[in-house]
């Protein structure tokens, strides 16, 4: 079905995301994004692991959920291929480091959220939600089985990004993204804040035909310095804390019950 | 796992997290609250006697004496969603609304935003995303402009602007333009600025962020980069019956007239 049948291609939004899957239609060393077939507001993507980190070699593969309301909200992360750094299957968002995700600018774009990504991944883990802290042989080890990774939609990963060879000639990262992305941080989302389930349109078939028609402008040399200001801010999974909490709590007191019944009896 | 399931009852009081999760969950919902009030009001309202005023303050005489000495100025008002982009929706909304009437003014105005794309691109904004929302901007612009007569293009300024997606692309460009304008004359706005931030990280901080409220140095830019003056009539619980007025930049005559609340500001009309 055509793409003018399902969208209203009036929409600014919209018509945001067709320009970003033709800026982003042709795959880099470093990053891959498309969208869905069936939905402009669903895009996977695969993130080369940076270099000189222990997830060099590895093929990272994840989904991006828009807001109905983007760009004027933040894109949402969810990596799939196990990675040591971020949980998989979890929503995560972007902001600057210190702030809340309200201050995502509409200025940014899926790119940035793939950039900032890229770059976030060697920082500290800091107990951030949705953060893992595995170490850095188990991190060698995800990145090396990563190679082999299979998305259910898209298939194998790493294949686009290997083969995506050099592209001449592409700009540079302009300076104020360079340092944004620096200042970006990455972390799940705090969940009773925002609804963005309900928030996310349901829509159904889209075609790019010409996406693949344009190239990207795009400079894949990014700058990888680990030199960001991550978050320390204790927001841990409140949750998951409790639930342990109250799963020692109860043993505890089991343990104590049948002790004091073995010396009572 | 929503945060509301959390049962903070008798677990976990050794520690002090519980509590500011706490916190921040009364703070969530609050947000929460704002934001379901504020999407209930139109983007930009229609045309309202100044009178409409007095109905927020039935007991309160500070105020009724204040909107009292407001209607001496001003007859009609148009509200706007409280939800920090007011400033940049009224002053858009009110800088083309003057505009439709005037033939040539208007067209010196679209000039004028026609060639403020590259301005921004130089200071560094990706150029695609600059380019969508210029785009966009322009589209606006020349469907009111370009509208048969007066009232068709009030008509739609109006409809444009309580459609969410062009209304905040409206936003969002004029905070482009701002943040431009601050880092163009980075000299002179730095002195307002506090603590150690550059103008360039108060402009990624709390002007190009959508939602961030704005305060006297983005109207002053803002007024720069459009070319218009801004009267902006305070009222508060401040002493005296009288509004404060302030010509934004000073000494202009001003076209677009606001008025501030603590807050938020409205459209005022003569
Ligand atoms: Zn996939």
């Amino acid at each position: 079905m055509s793409l003018e049948s399902k969208y209203n291609l009036k929409s600014p939004g919209v018509k945001r995301l067709m320009r970003e899957a033709v800026e982003l239609a042709n795959p880099t060393e470093e990053y891959f994004a498309t969208p869905l077939e069936d939905n402009l507001f669903e895009w996977h993507f695969t993130v080369r692991g940076p270099s000189a980190t222990e997830f060099e070699g590895g093929y990272y593969h994840g989904r991006i959920l828009l807001p109905s309301q983007y760009p004027m909200q933040p894109p949402n992360i969810i990596l799939l291929t196990p990675n040591g750094r971020f949980e998989v299957n979890k929503k995560i968002c972007l902001s600057i480091s210190g702030h809340h995700p309200e201050t995502w600018q509409p200025s940014w774009s899926i790119r940035t959220a793939l950039l900032a990504l890229i770059a976030f991944m060697p920082t500290p883990s800091a107990g951030t939600i949705g953060s893992l802290d595995y170490t850095p042989d188990e991190r060698r080890i995800l990145a090396l089985k990563s190679k082999n990774w299979e998305c259910t939609t898209c298939g194998k990963i790493a294949e686009k990004l290997e083969n995506a060879g050099k592209i001449d000639a592409q700009p540079e990262l302009t300076q104020e993204e360079s340092t944004l992305i620096k200042q970006i941080a990455l972390k799940a989302e705090e969940d009773a804040n925002r609804k963005m389930v309900s928030s996310e349109p349901k829509i159904e078939n889209v075609t790019s035909d010409e996406e693949n028609t344009l190239r990207q402008r795009i400079n894949p040399t990014v700058n990888t310095e680990p030199v960001i200001n991550v978050e320390t801010t204790v927001q841990r999974s409140n949750s998951d804390k409790l639930w342990t909490a109250a799963i020692w709590i109860l043993i505890t007191i089991i343990v104590l019950l049948i002790i004091r019944r073995i010396f009572l009896s | 796992m929503r945060m509301g399931d959390n049962n903070e009852g008798g677990l976990g009081t050794s520690k002090d997290e519980p509590q500011m999760n706490q916190d921040e969950m009364i703070l969530a919902q609050q947000r929460q609250i704002e934001k379901e009030i504020s999407d209930s009001i139109p983007l930009v309202g229609s045309l309202e006697p100044l009178e409409s005023l007095n109905k927020e303050y039935l007991t309160d005489t500070v105020y009724l004496e204040k909107v009292k000495d407001l209607a001496k100025k001003y007859k009609f008002m148009r509200r706007t969603r409280p939800d920090g982009n007011c400033f940049f929706r009224a002053f858009s909304y009110a800088n083309v609304e003057i505009l439709t009437g005037k033939k040539e003014e208007f067209e010196e105005f679209y000039k004028l935003a026609e060639n403020s794309k590259n301005a921004l691109v130089e200071l560094g904004f990706q150029q695609f995303t600059v380019e969508d929302f210029y785009d966009t901007y322009m589209e606006v612009l020349k469907r009111i402009k370009t509208a048969p007569t007066v009232e068709e293009s009030k008509n739609e300024l109006h409809t444009l602007f309580n459609e969410q997606g062009f209304s905040d692309y409206m936003v969002v460009y004029l905070r482009l333009l701002t943040s431009g304008q601050l880092q163009k004359e980075e000299d002179f706005y730095s002195c307002f600025i506090e603590g150690h931030r550059t103008v360039a990280d108060f402009c990624h901080q709390e002007v190009e962020p959508m939602y961030k409220e704005s305060d006297h140095i983005h109207i002053i830019a803002a007024c720069a980069a459009l070319n218009t003056g801004v009267r902006v009539v305070y009222m508060d619980r401040g002493t005296g019956k009288s509004c404060t007025e302030h010509d934004l930049p000073e000494g202009c005559t001003p076209t677009v007239h606001l008025l501030y609340r603590p807050g938020h500001y409205d459209i005022l009309y003569p």
